[in-house]
């Protein structure tokens, strides 16, 4: 019992004296810790530290906002700094007072060690009554004090980086507000895509057709014996046909690919994966549900990152996972090529990139020259 | 020649009812669905049988489906697929049912009906009749003994994936006999296939090939 008390309170030394350390160097690095990648990192650090002393599960933990993480610095700041530098004062003048008291005589008058704060010891009789009295005192505080503070400390830190208030949902309404109009632009610059494509192809085609149609008809009235421009007529319009079909396949394909309709992500990523030119392991786990819009994403998605590794990676092997995680889809694609795909410069990535984010997800590209390249996804798709 | 027809667009049975009757086809039944296929097939032991890929009630590849099935059920069924759009999955699977003729073809070849019908004669034969896209999207692949192929020994690879005889070939590639089987000697040595005659097993040995470059790791 008392060994679990002095290793709580030992944990909870360490620990203030962390928040010490973190609250002067929050104070030094504060521009840094000012841009929301650093601030965020930061915070999330200390909300796993503090979670680790109240122990709570890492599961309950939620992912700290920018502006939760921007607000913990102030407070983590003054509160670690001030609560540390208690923390740091009982544990040094327990020592002044044990190491120290005992050989007042050593110093001269004026650097005499000091207790209570301002009581200099000139002689035994003060070293011999308030040393000891300070040590028992201070390790009293130690000892009752120092869990309480530290999980009052741990404890502020959860509060303000994993709370839900009105301020966290308005910025989550600001993203989603964001995202939410990037996903009608990119719906409507595809259906203004698929109306130029059918306009300017299958429909100029099947008008073509029949302008054909119509003259041959007019020929076999007129003049049924020119056989030569009837039937130039019927090749053309015959030919007409055939691309008119070609170009709706490809539009259809466009919009969604057929092979998705007809056996789902499952058996539409093995077809992927069997037909592209590099020897590929495809690994897919219980994927429950998923919306037709994230399985569409993630089937172009596999598909253009296979075909940038097929085409430009001169990878000789690569590799695609999925697997489901509550309400996240995760993607993951890899291959063992030269690396260095930017997605500024093909459009592929770009293309993947703005799919993926259309539907609230994020996607991180790690392709260093020299290989290899790994391209992770994740999509929300909903319970 | 009988014929057993499942699609369940009346446009497209219709049309091809049409198209059959003036080259000496009999269509024997029309059924828009996969059981009815299968009962069909039983009734009328039809000497080849065309099935389109999408049927009801998912209209998802319930045709693929009851083509393996009816193959199960009646060993050696021609078969003939017709879809809108072509998969290479779907070839691999319909060429992994040994025995008796098989084809998978775009809905678009219909139009050009005299390749159409002689690709439903090859199947009814024992044949093959592959698309040529689906030959496309294998041959594209990289990385493969394929890329040492000339183009003219492509060309002929292609043609003869698809299930056409060496005559045909030649008449297509306006080339001779001698020239052809030369061809094929060539493209046989460089993809490492023993050379056989008889035109199904041809097909399949390059097909079998063709899948195996994709899918082996």
């Amino acid at each position: 019992m008392s060994r679990g008390r002095w290793s709580q309170v030992r944990r909870s030394g360490i620990y203030l004296l962390g928040s010490l350390v973190s609250g002067i160097v929050t104070v030094l690095a504060l521009p840094l810790l000012c841009a929301p990648r650093f601030a965020l990192l930061w915070a999330d650090r200390h909300r796993d530290r503090a979670g680790r002393l109240l122990g709570t599960p890492p599961a309950s933990r939620t992912d700290p906002t920018t502006r939760r993480a921007l607000l913990w610095l102030p407070v983590n700041a003054v509160t670690g700094m001030a609560l540390g530098l208690l923390a740091l004062l009982c544990v040094g003048n327990v020592v002044v007072a044990t190491i120290a008291t005992p050989l007042w005589w050593a110093f001269t008058f004026e650097e005499r060690p000091r207790l209570f704060i301002d009581i200099a010891v000139t002689g035994w009789t003060t070293a011999l009554t308030l040393g000891p009295l300070q040590i028992v005192l201070l390790a009293a505080l130690t000892f009752l004090g120092f869990p309480p503070i530290a999980r009052a400390h741990a404890r502020i830190c959860l509060v303000v980086l994993s709370h839900s208030t009105a301020g966290e949902l308005a910025e989550r309404v600001a993203v989603l507000t964001r995202t939410r109009a990037d996903v009608l632009d990119a719906h409507g610059a595809e259906l203004r895509r698929i109306e130029r494509d059918l306009h300017d192809g299958t429909q100029a085609r099947l008008v073509s057709i029949a302008m054909r149609l119509a003259v041959a008809r007019q020929v076999l009235s007129d003049d049924p014996r020119d056989e030569q421009f009837l039937g130039e007529l019927l090749r053309d319009a015959h030919e007409g046909t055939e691309e008119a079909m070609t170009e709706l396949r490809d539009v259809i394909r466009s919009v969604y690919p057929p092979i998705l309709a007809d056996r789902g992500l499952d058996g539409a990523l093995t077809a992927v994966t069997t037909r592209c030119g590099v020897p590929t392991r495809l690994d897919i786990g219980d994927l429950g549900r998923v919306p037709a819009a994230v399985e569409a994403v993630v089937y172009f998605a596999v598909a253009e990152s296979l075909t940038n590794a097929a085409r430009h990676s001169g990878a000789t092997t690569a590799g695609a996972r999925v697997s489901r995680t509550a309400d996240r889809l995760s993607v993951v694609v890899t291959d063992n090529g030269i690396g260095g795909a930017d997605q500024r410069r093909g459009t592929g990535l770009a293309g993947i990139r703005r799919r993926v984010l259309a539907l609230d997800g994020t996607i991180t590209i790690d392709s260093p020259p020299g290989g290899p390249t790994t391209i992770t996804m994740e999509l929300p798709c909903g319970l | 020649m009988r014929v057993v027809i499942a699609e369940d667009n009346v446009l497209l049975s219709t049309g091809l009812e049409l198209l059959l009757g003036r080259y000496d086809c009999q269509v024997a039944a029309v059924v828009d669905n996969a059981a009815d296929f299968l009962t069909a097939v039983r009734d009328h032991q039809p000497d080849v049988t065309i099935v389109d890929v999408r049927l009801p009630p998912s209209f998802r590849d319930e045709g693929i489906r009851a083509a393996l099935r009816a193959r199960r059920e009646h060993p050696g069924l021609p078969i003939l697929v017709l879809s809108q759009y072509v998969e290479q999955q779907y070839a691999a699977e319909l060429l992994a049912t040994t025995g008796g003729g098989i084809g998978y073809l775009l809905k678009d070849r219909v139009s050009r009906v005299e390749e159409f019908v002689d690709a439903l004669h090859r199947v009814a034969a024992g044949g093959t009749a592959m698309d040529a896209e689906v030959i496309a999207q294998l041959v594209q692949r990289a990385g493969d003994p394929i890329a040492t192929l000339t183009a003219r020994e492509r060309e002929v690879l292609a043609l003869m994936a698809q299930g056409h005889d060496n005559t045909t070939i030649g008449h297509r590639l306006h080339i001779t006999d001698n020239a052809v089987h030369k061809h094929i000697g060539n493209i046989f040595a460089k993809l490492g296939l023993a050379i056989t005659d008889s035109g199904h097993r041809r097909v399949l040995a390059v097909l079998t090939h063709l899948n195996a470059a994709g899918t082996s790791p």
